[in-house]
């Protein structure tokens, strides 16, 4: 036998004896002793068809935020000293639902608005606009004066 | 002034969506009329206008299902709102083919051993 064949020989033959001929178990080291779950594959939906078939529409538009403005004495009062306009408005709808409202509606931007749920359920918000709109002009061109 | 369905079936889904944009602010605009005189606005109107508003958010659902029904036709699956109703246990029960199966024993007899019909001759 040549010499590389005899080493290799000798060298398996050794293999062999320290470790067995199956293969070894390959035990994995543990740092903790908490067993914490395992990070598995986890798949994005991939749907054989979608469960509805056309869209809904959302229910609270800007049309249905804005009930209706309101002229008594007090909310006109408001329009004049404040510069705020009053509004009745859906109960689901929130301060930012509201100034989006307007801003789409009547084009004006709101300076803050406040709200309050009246006694008798409807949600009523004062809608300040900014000092370089005039409350009164565009109550005008609202229509319900 | 009711709206004719019939126009507005032959409308596009952008034209229908503008359509219905332009009734929700004339309903709007009617009841800011109702707060500030109620002489003018005719309450038949609003009426009128509510109803318009139905009218062109049905089309626009009929026409959106309709795309969707062409699209998924002849599909293995289909939404589960354009499948048949009936009821839930219907819909669990053995199809008409399903409960027809027999097995080829029964098949064979039935082909070998006839229900035989007889008259007597009067």
């Amino acid at each position: 036998m040549s010499p590389q064949k005899a080493s290799t020989k000798a060298q398996t033959a050794r293999k062999a004896a320290l470790k067995g001929t199956q293969g070894q178990k390959v035990k994995k080291i543990r740092t903790t002793s908490a067993f914490r779950l395992p990070k598995t594959l986890r798949l994005a939906r991939k749907p054989k068809y979608e469960r509805k078939a056309a869209p809904r529409f959302a229910t609270l538009d800007q049309y249905s935020v804005l009930k209706q403005p309101l002229n008594t004495e007090t909310a006109m009062k408001k329009i004049e000293d404040d510069n705020t306009l009053v509004f009745l408005v859906d109960v689901r709808a929130n301060k930012r639902h509201i100034k989006d409202a307007v801003k789409k509606l009547y084009d004006v931007d709101a300076a803050k608005i406040n709200t309050l749920i009246r006694p008798d359920g409807i949600k009523k918000a004062y809608i300040r606009l900014p000092a370089d709109v005039d409350a009164l002009d565009v109550a005008n061109k609202i229509g319900f004066i | 002034a009711k709206v004719k369905v019939a126009n507005l079936r032959e409308k596009s889904q952008a034209e229908l969506t503008q359509t219905l944009d332009q009734y929700k602010r004339e309903l709007m605009d009617l009841k800011v009329q109702q707060v500030a005189g109620a002489a003018a606005a005719k309450s038949s109107k609003v009426r009128d206008v509510r109803r318009n508003v139905a009218r062109v958010l049905t089309v626009i659902t009929q026409q959106a299902r309709q795309e969707v029904r062409e699209k998924v036709s002849g599909k293995k699956y289909i939404p589960k709102d354009l499948r048949a109703k009936k009821t839930r246990a219907l819909r669990r029960a053995l199809t008409k083919s399903e409960l027809a199966r027999k097995t080829l024993r029964q098949q064979k007899k039935e082909d070998n051993f006839p229900v035989r019909e007889f008259a007597i001759k009067a």
